[in-house]
């Protein structure tokens, strides 16, 4: 076809929703292709986020017979999602699971998701890539570790998620220079703000790099700026697995499977493979066979299955024989600076993602600390500003004036790289869900070197919004993203899985979602879940292909 | 008298008031708002001794709402609407509702004599105040901050869900399919409305 866009060939996922006004392809839905639970699949992938979808997706263009199973609804943003914060509570992970640890963290609307689409329906939409120094945080500055894996064995997969998300945003100097598909976007007042005090200090900042595509892309159309990112994007402006890969692979034969919450993943105590996963739906315990078994449930999830998948053979929990199963679970600090002008920022208007600064990303031998942080425009919607208030401690009238003054604030949010520690990890909790099973518990500490960078971030947030002309500023501690609990390692003493993302224990067993991610980075990790998924996939492509399955 | 929505007339946004764009939302949303602003229908959760001293705490805690938040939070709690997470050394949250409302009536009975309910402001101000001051300290066997972090998030989320709050604060509520046009420092949808006292920076004010 004349003037084609390249991506439509290899990913034809935006050109399959309608161009109607309405978002959900209900026909491809309906005419989906339905495996029986005793057919043998291919590939069984549990979790349909952005690892799962990413390999669904792919695979499924490899002419696998491939199914994921998600515990959550296949949404349809017309009818499911609504423009309001309280309303979206649905979009979140809110199965009951303990925090403890000397900082817990809290679950839920903060870092999990529910549904076809993942934690992607629900994040800000910041895409951007890890730098080439993540991969090397042990050799370069003796502190987390390295992956088996190298940033340029990444790039292509990078550059390809960035081309099928689309990702909008300046070119961007930062880790390996890189280009975006799509023009940034205009900015809004709390953007606005972000440059202004950053180029009063000599601080780079550049707008984006966010996953909205800046026009129309495919049947995808352009953003509304209605500032209701994180409640899901009623638009499909916003990229997520739901309209960015799930249509494709549907196309290509694959099955989704909605409302099927895995309890545990079968193994073959004879031949040492997996053999498929049980699973739950509409009250019915059913099993799907498979030849392989993908787990793409995230970092929490993903270690409770294979530690509740415990079986003769693996007393302790699946491909738990070296104890590493859960361990170095990383969040990012992200303590928010928000800052106060007599002229009104209104930031719930445009996107929250708007700019970024990754300057401080790396080691600066000035600091304190090892690694970094980046900073970003964060534009809590009112009931999250509430607690920014409330967290001065203030209540009764006093919170209520506090909260009047809502529109003449700008909010800055930084992700500091919090080091990955093996005490930080997900274990079982003897409270049981409603399927019966151990719900996670999850133990989180800080280190010296995360309250160093938290400290730091916080000094620069505070320094820009004062350069911007800011008569006050406060700040909260909270976290952000999830990672690891499953990671990729060299050996099986030091991680879960290879550097192919194949388990070290079973031969058919692969984990393909944020928890194979040893560091973490100052980058949100939704784009470089989806490389490693689409690396992954491709390893998997080549060995069908080569016969060595 | 002014509709349950609409800002207070001495407010910093006169006039202004989200439900007049309701024609603008989309179904879905306008169809939830639309439940959030009609009396709530009453679900059980509390007993009635629960229900009074909930009743007492919200209204301090959110400053005399003028809005159904102790409805909200019980059919919230009825329905076993978590965060999706609880502090290990806290009990579920339905639980430690139960817990700390039992609580705060046995501070109000120590101090004087009688229910939460039926204390006066000014005490009722002093048991709250004391539970916030207690910070990571142990309050009746639970840590207090634990504890203010639970009432604080349902009732500000109860609250803040509400075109009441909204309008108090200049915010406009649900924003599809129209979107903004007008984005940016000091630039307003014609829709929207200027805060009246711009200048009047309660932080400033605080500290």
């Amino acid at each position: 076809m004349p003037g084609q866009n390249p991506v439509r060939a290899r990913n034809e996922s935006a050109w399959l929703l309608p161009n109607d006004g309405t978002r959900t392809n209900h026909r491809l839905r309906r005419d989906m292709r339905q495996f029986a639970d005793e057919d043998e699949i291919d590939l069984v992938i549990v979790g349909c986020g952005a690892g799962g979808s990413v390999l669904l997706q792919r695979l499924a263009r490899d002419s696998w017979k491939v199914a994921a199973l998600d515990a959550g609804p296949f949404w349809d943003p017309d009818a499911d999602w609504v423009s309001d914060e309280a309303g979206s509570h649905h979009l979140y992970w809110t199965d009951p699971r303990v925090i403890t640890g000397t900082d817990p963290v809290p679950m839920g609307s903060n870092n999990s998701g529910r549904g076809v689409g993942g934690s992607m329906v629900h994040y800000a939409g910041y895409t951007p890539r890890f730098h080439p120094s993540d991969f090397m945080t042990r050799t370069l500055d003796g502190v987390g570790a390295d992956w088996p894996i190298s940033y340029p064995e990444l790039r292509p997969y990078y550059q390809a998620i960035e081309e099928e998300l689309p990702v909008a945003g300046e070119r961007w100097p930062w880790g390996d220079p890189h280009g975006y598909p799509h023009r940034p976007h205009p900015v809004g007042g709390n953007g606005e703000v972000f440059l202004r005090g950053a180029a009063r200090l000599g601080i780079t900042a550049k707008a984006g790099p966010v996953a909205i595509a800046n026009g129309r892309f495919g049947n995808r159309p352009h953003c509304i700026y209605r500032g209701f990112c994180l409640q899901g994007c009623k638009v499909n402006a916003k990229a997520s697995p739901l309209i960015t890969h799930v249509p494709d692979a549907l196309a290509h034969g694959a099955e989704v499977r909605p409302d099927a919450m895995v309890t545990r993943i079968a193994v073959d105590e004879r031949t040492g493979r997996a053999t498929g996963v049980h699973y739950v739906s509409h009250g019915r315990e059913r099993f799907q066979k498979a030849r392989m078994v993908a787990v793409a449930g995230y970092s929490i999830e993903t270690p409770r299955l294979l530690l509740n998948s415990a079986c003769g053979r693996f007393p302790d929990g699946l491909c738990n024989d070296f104890d590493q199963v859960g361990r170095y679970l990383m969040v990012q600090g992200a303590p928010q600076t928000a800052g106060r002008f007599d002229a009104e920022v209104r930031m719930y208007k445009a996107p929250p993602p708007e700019v970024s600064t990754e300057q401080f990303y790396e080691t600066d031998p000035a600091r304190d600390a090892k690694r970094g942080f980046s900073i970003q425009t964060v534009s809590p919607l009112p009931i999250t500003w509430a607690e920014h208030i409330a967290a001065q401690g203030h209540w009764g009238r006093a919170l209520r004036e506090y909260m009047s003054d809502y529109v003449h604030w700008s909010c800055l949010g930084a992700l500091c790289e919090f080091l990955p520690l093996p005490e930080n990890r997900v274990t079982l909790a003897e409270e049981k869900d409603r399927y019966g099973l151990p719900v996670a518990r999850i133990s989180y500490s800080q280190c010296d070197n995360d309250r160093a960078l938290a400290r730091a971030a916080q000094s620069v947030m505070e320094d820009i919004l004062h350069a911007a002309g800011a008569d006050q500023v406060i700040t909260i501690q909270r976290y952000a993203h999830l990672v690891g609990g499953a990671r990729m390692a060299a050996d099986e003493r030091h991680g879960v899985v290879d550097r192919h993302g194949r388990s070290f224990a079973l031969p058919n067993l692969y984990i393909t979602d944020g928890s194979v991610l040893p560091t973490q980075g100052s980058a949100n990790p939704a784009l470089t879940i989806m490389a490693v998924a689409a690396r992954t996939a491709d390893h998997l492509a080549a060995r069908a292909s080569g016969g060595t399955t | 008298m002014t509709r349950l929505g609409a800002a207070e007339a001495d407010g910093r946004f006169p006039g202004f008031d989200p439900l007049n764009q309701a024609s603008h939302w989309d179904q879905v949303t306008a169809g939830l708002i639309e439940a959030r602003v009609r009396p709530p229908r009453q679900v059980t959760f509390f007993t009635s001794a629960e229900r009074a001293c909930a009743a007492g705490l919200l209204d301090d805690l959110l400053g005399q709402p003028r809005v159904p938040v102790l409805q909200m939070i019980e059919a919230r709690l009825a329905a076993g609407e978590t965060d999706g997470w609880r502090y290990a050394d806290m009990p579920e949250d339905g639980q430690a509702w139960r817990d700390t409302l039992g609580h705060l009536d046995a501070d109000a009975k120590a101090r004087c004599g009688t229910t939460f309910a039926e204390v006066g402001e000014a005490d009722r101000h002093h048991l709250i105040q004391a539970v916030q001051e207690l910070g990571a300290g142990d309050w009746h066997g639970l840590p207090a901050g634990h504890v203010w972090s639970l009432w604080t998030r349902y009732a500000c989320t109860a609250f803040y869900a509400h075109p009441f709050a909204w309008a108090e604060i200049g915010f406009p509520g649900p924003a599809y399919p129209r979107g903004y046009k007008n984005t940016g420092v000091g630039k307003l949808e014609p829709f929207e409305v200027h805060d009246a006292r711009p200048a009047e920076d309660p932080v400033r004010e605080g500290m």
